[in-house]
């Protein structure tokens, strides 16, 4: 990558792109500025053209303003004013992408940016509609891991399996890549704003006959963490019994739904997330700020 | 898990510290240690990061960190020819006006 292809994509406002990156962001004011950069120095070669969408979600830190600041020309922050889970964060910015190609990555930068290229083939080779990242082959080499928690994490992958029809063996790694038809169904569909958006997403891949292809990647554990393996665990079980009774009780549908799109998605969108139990006491206003101006617009 | 290749040298320009690959924070406590032992000898302090594809927020702290304990010791950290990415990064950063950078298009000075 040359530095003009970074300048270039910095200063040039594109109509139309091939790849939308959607970062969803709770206070990552620390982390977030290296991690665009790596983008941004990745993605920008050979003047690709891309788009930046970090979707906030809610922070209290300076992380709006911090990415606000930057004023780059294919880089859009999705604020909203409370917080509503990384399902939802997600949401809106893959529903806000304008890409043939939607990758969702996480803000440390665990899977380095590098590994797009390496999902990017798998999905167009395999025709599948998701390509995701997976740490399963790391889990199945780690020596270190005691007996007791590689039974543990078998019986999980087992339940998640019976219960959600997905043969995926990771889940939960923060790096997919969507084709636009696949990502904006799923994402339309999605009724879980938390950390287990992910089951869902995988769960309406297969209901609506999307191919999932899964890909091994590197993974660099970001130090910091707060995660509790042990309530991430007993959460995931929970949500994994939502999504089974959301499917028994017809709220996913058998078909791919149509996507509206433009003014309709945004206004339908906000409608359907006031009206849903699973967002009740949590909607937020949307807020869609545009590089370089400082007033705020309803999306 | 370390990932990040670490050499020193000392030349008659001072010292240079060569990281190779990733610069995260699982690096920053290898990193802070050679510094130390670096920094008994000498206050001018050399950082090549063209081989550098990626540091993080903990690793620009150990660079800013390295760069005070040279200025209080009458030296300073000269980055040297920073890749593409890390050259990103210290923009968006704005860390690029903060340090005395040799950057790749550069006519080193005598």
């Amino acid at each position: 990558m040359t530095l003009e292809d970074y300048r270039w994509w910095t200063h040039t406002p594109l109509d139309e792109v091939e790849l939308s990156v959607v970062i969803p962001a709770y206070n990552e004011a620390e982390r977030i500025l290296p991690t665009i950069g790596a983008l941004a120095s990745h993605l920008s070669a050979g003047r690709r053209h891309w788009e930046l969408i970090v979707a906030d979600d809610g922070s209290t830190d300076d992380t709006v303003a911090l990415v606000e600041d930057l004023g780059l020309a294919n880089l859009r922050v999705l604020g909203t004013e409370a917080n509503m889970g990384k399902g939802a964060a997600v949401r809106r910015g893959v529903l806000s992408a304008r890409g043939d190609w939607i990758l969702f990555c996480d803000a440390d930068q665990s899977t380095p940016i590098e590994q797009y290229e390496t999902l990017l083939c798998a999905l167009v080779e395999s025709g599948a509609g998701v390509a995701i990242g997976s740490r399963a082959h790391l889990d199945a080499e780690s020596q270190r891991r005691t007996a007791g928690r590689r039974l543990f994490s078998a019986g999980l992958r087992a339940l998640v399996r019976t219960l959600i029809d997905t043969e995926v063996g990771d889940t939960q790694c923060g790096f997919k890549l969507f084709t636009r038809e696949a990502g904006r169904t799923l994402c339309w569909v999605q009724r879980m704003d938390g950390f287990s958006f992910d089951l869902e997403l995988l769960h309406l891949a297969s209901t609506y006959d999307f191919g999932v292809v899964e890909v091994p990647v590197r993974w660099i554990d970001a130090p910091g963490s707060t995660v509790d393996p042990v309530k991430v665990s007993a959460a995931m079980l929970a949500d994994l019994a939502r999504i089974r009774i959301n499917d028994v009780l017809g709220r996913y549908g058998r078909e791919r739904p149509t996507v509206p799109t433009g003014p309709a998605l945004h206004r339908s969108w906000l409608v359907d997330r006031a009206e849903s139990p699973a967002s009740a006491g949590a909607a937020g206003r949307v807020l869609e700020m545009a590089p370089g101006r400082s007033d705020e617009s309803v999306a | 898990m370390r990932v990040m290749e670490l050499s020193v040298a000392r030349t008659a320009a001072g010292t240079e510290i060569t990281p190779i690959g990733r610069f995260d924070a699982h690096e920053c406590e290898n990193f802070k240690e050679i510094c130390e032992s670096v920094l008994e000898t000498t206050a001018d302090v050399r950082v090549h990061l063209a081989a550098v594809d990626f540091i993080d927020s903990a690793g620009l702290a150990e660079l800013v960190r390295l760069m005070r304990r040279t200025r209080e010791g009458g030296g300073d950290t000269v980055l040297v020819r920073p890749s593409t990415a890390v050259r990103v990064i210290l923009e968006l950063t704005r860390l690029d006006a903060a340090f005395e950078v040799e950057w790749a298009d550069d006519t080193l000075l005598a």
